[in-house]
């Protein structure tokens, strides 16, 4: 399993593209920013105005430090204070399912934000799977680094799990990225068995 | 080597030095009650060199009991209330910064105040001292940087009552400031606050040594009771955590030798308290006698009871509306007298309004004085320098 790769812990492709369904100029709110990396990128090199939202005391003090825009408020608290429609992209990278109540949060992201990404990683790879099928364990891959009984990672959802989410919501899946081999690859075929992550542009309907 | 490296230790993280505090004279203000007070004295610091095209001017804003001595030394060797975050390689750096601090209309510290002349009597104001708003602090404070030469601060920064002028400035001044940093503070005194300022208050009220009426030729020369010791301790009791108390003083006793707690009447019926937080408390309460008067401390309690954005403008979104500064508010966990939920009324009706905000409630364990205290500077010190650096 350790041969899984891992796009997204090597920030800069899943960054990319991240950072290739922004239209420049816009207002980009992060949730789950952690220092900031995202929102530099995104504001050297798309302009965009951004603001993060992150819990952790020592990676708030980094997004100021680099100038980034920061609230230090707890996501499972939802977005209380952040008007409707107020930022044109919400990100979600990688924090998905570490939420105590993923709901709350995607409905506020479709609150606040016209068009919302969320990237997550995607426990339905075949690989993961096999795994499970052979061992009868929970497995443990470097998409899922951390055994269950200490990891963030509370949840363990699959592409095909969030494909179903987000049409309970009553929202709309605009664009499927998925990253297989190190590689984003548009709509891929098979891609909750292929994809080690998955990246979804979403509206509300 | 190693000589160099003590060297550069102090260059990055040295004093300011030696400084001394000047005095501006104005005709007077026009406060917010319509009464216009004039002469007007404001007493202030500066530290650093401002810029050629005067864009690096940072005012820093003391709490009740500050003045205008932030940083660096004064004649008697007496450091600077915030030396820990202003000077050469500190959170707010006086190499880059053009600093200025001012002591608050109604003080003590040499800002016209009680204490000083009213022109219509030739006494003192004393107790007669007109009531003044925090509007009004910040107004006389506005007079001082256009005095100077400053048309736009680059950052005005302040905590508990420095933090409610902070905010103040933003809303009232929005074309003068930058960018504003907003520490432990509330846009509306909660009535646990007022409270706390109350008992205080009715302790200088019930001092026999207070002069009552009008201020007459004895008023300038003499010193509070100890009524103003006694409000000075309550104010303590509110800027501190239990879990600064716990770790401070615990249930240690003043005198070792002492078995266990025995209480004891003194001479007067009174005790000299045996535990070391009452030992800490009259320490501090009759220090505060010393240094303070007992008017400026009625005056701006006063004014600090009355700041209320929320009622003053209908609502802090209408306050807030005008507002052009970035805003960073800061609160701490273990402050239960400006608790996070009111910094954070402020966040909510500056981000209702689409303003740059950004918000931190930082874990230390000092209570409302987590801002004065060393031990919180390293982070308070990286949030400051990182924040005003970000400014443009």
């Amino acid at each position: 399993m350790d041969d899984i790769k891992t796009p997204f812990h090597e920030f800069q492709i899943g960054f990319n593209v991240i950072s290739d369904l922004i239209t420049p100029g816009t207002r980009v709110l992060d949730l789950g920013c952690g220092t900031g990396t995202l929102l530099q990128k995104l504001r050297d090199e798309k302009d965009v105005e951004g603001c993060g939202v992150e819990l952790d005391q020592e990676k708030v003090i980094r997004c100021i430090e680099r100038g980034i825009r920061v609230m230090g408020l707890d996501l499972d608290e939802g977005l209380i204070g952040f008007p409707d429609l107020s930022y044109e992209y919400v990100i979600l990278s990688r924090t998905l399912q570490q939420l105590m109540n993923p709901e709350r949060v995607v409905r506020e992201m479709l609150r606040v934000g016209s068009k919302s990404i969320i990237t997550f990683p995607n426990y339905g790879h075949w690989k993961i799977v096999l795994r499970y099928m052979i061992t009868g364990r929970t497995p443990v891959c470097e998409t899922h680094p951390d055994p269950w009984y200490k990891t963030p990672d509370v949840h363990r959802l699959t592409i095909s799990d969030f494909r179903e989410f987000i049409r309970k919501l009553g929202a709309k899946i605009e664009k499927e990225i998925h990253i297989i081999d190190n590689v984003p690859v548009k709509d891929a075929l098979l891609a909750n068995r292929r994809a080690e992550w998955g990246c979804c542009l979403i509206s509300a309907t | 080597m190693q000589e160099r490296a003590v060297r550069e230790y102090a260059d990055s993280d040295g004093r300011y030095g030696r400084v001394d505090t000047q005095y501006a004279e104005f005709d007077g203000i026009t406060l917010e009650t319509g009464f216009f007070l004039g002469p007007l004295t404001v007493a202030y610091e500066t530290y650093g060199t401002l810029s050629p095209t005067r864009d690096n001017a940072v005012l820093i804003l003391h709490a009740l009991s500050g003045d205008a001595h932030v940083a660096g030394t004064d004649e008697t060797g007496r450091l600077g209330w915030w030396d820990a975050m202003v000077g050469p390689g500190k959170g707010i750096d006086t190499n880059k910064y053009f600093v200025v601090c001012s002591n608050c209309l109604g003080g003590c510290k040499g800002t016209t105040g009680p204490r000083s002349i009213d022109p219509s009597t030739g006494m003192p104001y004393g107790p007669s001292f007109p009531r003044i708003s925090i509007g009004d602090m910040v107004n006389v404070q506005a007079m001082l940087v256009k005095h100077l030469g400053i048309e736009r601060l680059h950052n005005v920064i302040g905590g508990s009552m420095g933090g409610m002028q902070a905010l103040e400035w933003a809303v009232s001044h929005p074309d003068a400031i930058r960018s504003a940093i907003v520490i432990a503070a509330t846009a509306r005194l909660s009535p646990q606050g007022i409270a706390f300022n109350w008992v205080g208050r009715n302790a200088i009220y019930s001092d026999p040594a207070r002069v009552c009426g009008p201020a007459d030729e004895n008023s300038a020369t003499r010193r509070p009771g100890r009524g103003l010791a006694v409000a000075r301790m309550i104010g303590h009791i509110t800027y501190l955590s239990e879990e600064t108390m716990e770790v401070k003083f615990g249930r240690k006793l003043k005198l070792k030798d002492m078995n266990g707690y025995r209480y004891s009447l003194g001479e007067n019926g009174t005790e000299g308290g045996e535990f070391e937080v009452e030992s800490y408390l009259e320490h501090q309460g009759s220090s505060f006698m010393q240094r303070f008067d007992e008017d400026s401390y009625v005056i701006i309690t006063k004014a600090i009871d009355l700041f209320d954005m929320e009622g003053t403008y209908g609502g802090l979104r209408n306050a807030f509306g005008k507002i052009s500064a970035k805003v960073l508010v800061l609160s701490f966990n273990s402050d239960w007298l400006y608790p996070t939920a009111m910094s954070l009324d402020i966040v909510r009706a500056l981000q209702a309004e689409k303003k740059d905000v950004s918000f931190v409630e930082l874990d230390l364990p000092y209570g409302h004085d987590s801002f004065l205290v060393n031990a919180g500077m390293p982070y308070l010190t990286r949030i400051v320098r990182g924040y005003l650096n970000g400014v443009r």
